[in-house]
């Protein structure tokens, strides 16, 4: 028995060892002081694809709000429909919706829709984006049974009721079991590996699903602040949605959200294979993300963005929710003062100004310098579509 | 695992929520807070369904794809069955058979004694929604958007009906009509004999909740946040009752009181008949399980275990058990068994 099948047999009983490494609110005995070396390990002599990150269109971000997108908290699924028309056409200078979708997907692809459950009812990838999403990649020619809605975990999928809301012969696919550890949809073969805080397993595999299954990602991240990385928007929903055994890279109050999620997001397959990014800004968390349902830090915005450059894409978003933070009152996602530090979670959730790291917003610039894409605002041609 | 014994063989619940009419725990005693755990059993991966009880045997389904059948009085394995895909559905009992549906599109009937396979029924995707009984006939439906009927003993089809979108809602069989509802946002009625649609009536979003009927009146919950009463004959609204958010918590019924949850973490006490609101508590951040009704005690797996009381709403007891927003207890005159998304199964008593 090798170690990593040791860790595993030992920790069955331990559903948080097994699936994240390290409990993330283990407090750090002491400073970290800078991120220790992480290994990438793709698959060799990958022919990387030229719509991989930062993909057609590196620096442009086109957004489009409405405010009656979202009304009484119910997403309008006819007005989605035309943001995202709007936003595409906009994004590829193409005068029809399919002409757009057709600089990303073929009528051979298999498509997974990345989408972000975590933090589901309350602000998650909207099932009525997701549907658009669906419909115009079959405009394409793409066949049902070759899209594929997927996420990490399947216990955050069924909160969402995905399954219900999708259209019928649409594949569903929770990679792992996040309470039992179930779950052997990794491959062995492409990870990374960084020992963060003394962990056992010090690896974190790509999902399978990314890995062989899928030719194409339609990558949908939601618009919030995140205790641990800043925010999560296109990179994180990516990277941390994508490669196993992450959590380990948080132990309160440090992280190595930065530089590990730049890093994940350039091993291939997954830069080639993630060619569109669509974030769900209907909902807009300023606290508590990912994983809160207090009303009260979540505004109803009706924003929906699109960028093939994640990078950008993400630097937008961390401008805004930083506004908003801003506007209420709450400290800045880079504020470092181990005052506002809280180990309880509930503190968290209803105090905006605490949080349990010292956030990593940073990890959106540094992912920029790995060429995923732009994070110099000066040169970020955002263009904004109102209703 | 600890063991305990019990002098009386807990008493039957052999579908979801306890019987065709889900009536939970009602007629039972009062259910007082439980005062320890007789027993703990693992069934090593996530439960995302809710157990049933018969002739003194708890079934429980794991994600993982096993069926278990414990001994309800020690906790005790009595046989497994391995399925070749992932298992969300509840289990039914039918006279010695128990059934469930698996994501691999089949709906399995083994021998409730042995655990042997007595026949399988086909549909094309997975299945989700407990597979129901009635008359010697059950009923499902499947993700691939069809209502399916087979013979309880054989599982051959007696038909098939389709609907406008994928069924992750329990069929509610009535004497002569079946009533479900649907991804597409619709709430059916059909023919039970047959499978013809009799009505259709569309909420605001799609469906995932399970129906409950009372006298004249079908109760659900829609994705659209509103609980609705539908006439059971036609299929028209009587009223509808808004929530703060997706319901896929189904509801729970005792003459004039509809208990519901919400994905807003409130469990709703309604008027039956009018869809007034008696009372609203908050149990939790979520509230996607359905409730189950006792003497006087409505309870709810909701991140923990809640009893609260049906007059007032109040919280009369908590335990921190069973982790789980998706599964429902099997209530007894002297047991309270859960199952946890973390793959425990209990017995408190």
């Amino acid at each position: 028995m090798d170690r990593r099948s040791f860790v595993k047999a030992g920790c069955l009983g331990s559903a948080s060892l097994l699936v994240q490494g390290l409990d993330p609110l283990l407090r750090a005995d002491s400073v970290p002081t800078a991120a220790p070396p992480v290994e990438l390990h793709g698959f060799p002599n990958y022919k990387p694809s030229p719509l991989g990150m930062p993909g057609l269109f590196p620096g442009r971000v086109v957004e489009a709000r409405d405010a009656q997108a979202i009304v009484r908290n119910r997403v309008s699924q006819p007005i989605v429909r035309r943001l995202l028309d709007q936003v595409m056409r906009e994004l590829t200078g193409e005068t029809s919706a399919r002409d757009a979708w057709a600089k990303f997907v073929e009528p051979k692809d298999v498509v997974g829709i990345k989408i972000n459950p975590s933090g589901a009812p309350a602000c998650c990838s909207s099932p009525e984006l997701i549907r658009e999403i669906i419909a115009a990649v079959q405009s394409v020619g793409v066949p049902t049974r070759n899209i594929v809605v997927y996420d990490r975990y399947s216990y955050e999928i069924d909160i969402g009721s995905y399954q219900a809301l999708l259209p019928t012969g649409i594949r569903i696919v929770g990679i792992q079991d996040a309470f039992s550890g179930a779950g052997n949809g990794y491959e062995p073969l492409v990870y990374c590996d960084a020992n963060f805080f003394g962990e056992w397993e010090t690896r974190s595999y790509m999902a399978s699903i990314v890995a062989h299954d899928v030719t194409k990602i339609i990558n949908v991240p939601t618009m919030k602040d995140h205790s641990a990385s800043g925010v999560t928007g296109a990179l994180k929903n990516l990277a941390y949605g994508t490669f196993n055994n992450v959590a380990r890279t948080h132990r309160a109050p440090h992280t190595f959200t930065n530089p590990l999620i730049g890093l994940m997001c350039t091993v291939e397959p997954l830069r080639s294979k993630a060619v569109l990014h669509v974030m769900d800004g209907m909902r807009q968390v300023w606290h508590g993300g990912p994983l809160t349902q207090v009303q009260d830090y979540i505004d109803q915005t009706g924003i929906l963005m699109v960028a093939t450059d994640p990078v950008a894409m993400d630097t937008i978003e961390l401008q805004a929710i930083e506004k908003k933070r801003s506007e209420r009152g709450a400290p800045s996602l880079w504020q470092r003062d181990e005052s506002s530090l809280t180990p309880d979670s509930n503190v968290f959730f209803h105090d905006p100004t605490k949080n349990l790291f010292f956030r990593q917003p940073g990890h959106i610039a540094a992912a920029g310098k790995l060429g995923l894409g732009v994070s110099d605002l000066k040169q970020i041609d955002h263009r904004l579509i109102s209703a | 695992m600890t063991e305990t014994a019990t002098p009386n063989p807990p008493r039957e619940w052999p579908t979801l929520l306890g019987d065709n009419a889900r009536t939970g725990a009602q007629g039972k005693r009062q259910l007082h807070m439980p005062e320890k755990a007789a027993w703990q059993y693992r069934a090593g991966s996530a439960v995302r369904s809710a157990p049933v009880l018969a002739q003194g045997v708890l079934y429980v389904a794991s994600a993982s794809g096993v069926l278990h059948a414990i001994d309800a009085v020690t906790g005790a394995s009595r046989w497994k069955f391995e399925s070749p895909a992932e298992v969300h559905s509840t289990p039914s009992i039918s006279v010695n058979l128990i059934l469930f549906g698996c994501d691999d599109g089949k709906v399995y009937a083994l021998e409730q004694s042995s655990g042997q396979k007595v026949w399988e029924a086909v549909s094309q995707a997975e299945v989700w929604a407990s597979p129901v009984v009635r008359n010697g006939v059950v009923y499902f439906g499947s993700a691939d958007a069809k209502v399916y009927a087979v013979d309880a003993g054989n599982g051959v089809a007696k038909w098939v009906q389709e609907l406008g979108g994928k069924i992750y809602s329990t069929i509610y069989a009535g004497e002569g009509q079946l009533y479900v509802g649907c991804g597409d946002g619709k709430v059916y009625g059909l023919e039970a004999a047959t499978g013809k649609i009799l009505w259709s009536t569309l909420t605001g979003n799609g469906i995932d909740s399970s129906p409950a009927v009372a006298d004249d009146l079908v109760l659900i919950g829609s994705e659209d946040f509103f609980v609705y009463a539908l006439k059971a004959n036609t299929g028209e609204v009587k009223w509808k009752f808004e929530t703060g958010m997706g319901i896929s918590s189904s509801p729970a019924v005792s003459g004039d009181l509809t208990v519901i949850g919400s994905k807003d973490g409130y469990l709703y006490a309604l008027d039956t008949h009018t869809g007034n609101l008696r009372w609203k508590t908050i149990v939790g951040e979520i509230v996607t399980a359905p409730p189950v009704l006792g003497d006087g005690v409505v309870c709810i797996q909701a991140g923990g275990v809640f009893a609260l009381d049906t007059r007032s709403g109040q919280i009369v007891w908590r335990a921190a058990l069973a982790g789980a927003i998706q599964s429902a207890p099997v209530l007894t005159d002297d047991s309270l068994y859960m199952a946890s998304l973390s793959g425990e199964i209990y017995a408190l008593r």
